[in-house]
């Protein structure tokens, strides 16, 4: 019974870590992703990022994607220190 | 028992963990590559270089002494990770080898029938085995084993599961407006760098066992005495090991979940791997470490649950069920009767006799998966109800070229 106890109570908390960031971080890029559609302006002839449909993301667009991206890349740099010093942060 | 005889001893236990290290690599590459490969996110031999290369450097930033990872398991060691007293020397080596060719046969035997299942639980299961040939039923502590292997087996697909769809589910809803072509180039990058960071994590977890399990060997054999570090030779050949058999790719595994599972795309694809990489990460630090293979599995199938519309091959994750229920008696069963059968020969000749049997039987599984061989260019072929590729499924524009052809005529 103390076995149980304790792994649901393990259970939860990957599960609540897992909603949180495990959705969260998807979410956040995909928000990122549609801020890069907000506003879009016409790329001037021989711009390199430009899309099939001659578009580039507008700059307000751009600005929001560039938050939104950041911290999903702060989050993988986050994952880089638990993978190293995961047992000393949290033991 | 002569010096020399212990020494031989020693030898083939190393070199029989470093080949366990080695199948852990190629089986496990799925779990981090199968997604990016389905999606073409990356190239198939790109994809499981990159996976490699992160094993490596994964191995290497382990700063933690992994010896006493069988204790939750099996009262072969003490709380320091030293061998107990009556198993110094070779009964414990035996033991060890005998749990190790267990764990090496059923992942090569998963890998023949493309099922990805847990390298961890393989050596698990083989120790559990072997421990109970050589020690009896007292030699394993079941409380552990239900905590630290059953349970965990139950919860890894279900939690993942629900995370992958779920965040596949809102991916959707957000994403649905943006053309097709800058969304899928958009979540490729979202998806290698989750798919990576997986890997990561892989290196540093499954090599450090391997080092525990050699360092453990030195220990009984008396030549390292320390319990707290790790011989430098142990951490290279170990990391060494792991990246190489990565870097082979194991595309039958990487096949079945790439493939076989869901139709993935590049959204899906990066909901899984995030999902992966969170539940991996925060579960080894929460008290319930979750098998890697079991969770990419699960968020791969909730990202097929949570896309509108997806098809979800239930009869292939029924397989997979079916592997994963079979791992500890399985891989125990061949622990135990590789324990006996080198205890009955007895020394050096004993497990020298079961090391032959054990390469002859990988060999031989080895030409039997040349039969229907999976490889890095039919590995993303369609999935036409099984894991072999019929000539027709090589490739999709050789369909289309032969279908067309067939009109003309």
């Amino acid at each position: 019974m103390e076995i149980l106890a304790k792994a649901f109570s393990a259970l939860w908390q990957v599960l609540a870590v897992g909603m949180l960031l495990g959705v969260g971080i998807p979410a956040l890029f995909s928000i990122g992703m549609r801020s890069l559609e907000h506003g879009r302006v016409p790329a001037p002839a021989g711009t390199t990022n430009a899309s099939t449909d001659g578009t580039m993301a507008g700059p307000a667009g751009k600005a929001g994607a560039i938050v939104c991206f950041g911290v999903c890349i702060l989050a993988v740099l986050f994952g880089i220190v638990v993978i190293i010093f995961g047992k000393q942060l949290f033991s | 028992m002569s010096v020399t005889e212990a020494l031989f001893i020693l030898v083939v236990v190393v070199v029989t963990a470093l080949a366990f290290d080695f199948t852990n690599g190629f089986h496990d590459t799925a779990n981090a590559m199968a997604t990016s490969i389905a999606t073409g996110a990356l190239k198939p031999k790109a994809a499981v270089a990159l996976s490699a290369v992160l094993n490596l450097v994964g191995a290497f930033l382990s700063i933690e002494v992994a010896l006493t990872v069988s204790n939750k398991i099996l009262s072969i060691q003490d709380s320091s990770g030293a061998p107990i007293e009556g198993l110094m020397g070779v009964p414990i080596l035996t033991i060890v080898f005998a749990g190790l060719v267990g764990g090496i046969l059923w992942n090569l035997t998963t890998w023949l029938l493309g099922l990805p299942s847990s390298s961890s639980h393989a050596l698990f299961g083989g120790l559990i085995g072997s421990a109970i040939a050589a020690l009896g039923f007292g030699g394993v502590k079941w409380d552990g084993v239900i905590s630290s292997i059953l349970l965990p087996s139950l919860f890894a697909p279900l939690v993942a599961g629900l995370v992958a769809g779920v965040g596949t589910w809102i991916i959707y809803k957000l994403v649905t407006k943006i053309p097709e072509s800058r969304r899928d180039s958009g979540y490729r990058w979202g998806q290698i760098g989750s798919a990576s960071l997986v890997s990561l994590a892989h290196g540093t977890n499954d090599a450090q066992k391997t080092m525990g399990v050699i360092t453990l060997s030195l220990i009984a054999y008396g030549s390292w005495t320390s319990t707290d570090s790790i011989p430098l030779w142990v951490k290279v050949s170990c990391a060494v090991a792991i990246a190489a058999g990565t870097w082979i790719g194991g595309w039958r595994v990487i096949r079945t979940l790439g493939k076989g599972l869901t139709e993935i795309h590049s959204p899906q694809g990066m909901a899984a791997e995030t999902a992966s990489a969170v539940i991996i990460l925060s579960s080894s630090h929460l008290g319930m470490a979750l098998s890697t293979t079991q969770v990419a599995t699960g968020s791969i199938l909730g990202s097929g649950v949570g896309k509108r519309g997806a098809e979800v091959r239930w009869s292939v994750a029924g397989r997979m069920v079916i592997a994963w229920v079979l791992t500890l008696p399985a891989a125990g069963l061949v622990g135990a009767i590789c324990w006996f059968l080198a205890n009955a020969i007895g020394g050096a000749l004993g497990v020298a006799v079961v090391f032959a049997l054990l390469v002859a039987a990988a060999a031989g599984m080895y030409f039997r998966s040349r039969r229907t061989a999976i490889n890095p260019d039919n590995v993303n072929s369609e999935w036409e109800g099984g894991l072999a590729v019929t000539e027709t499924a090589a490739s999709p524009a050789e369909k289309v070229a032969a279908s067309s052809l067939t009109e003309r005529n």
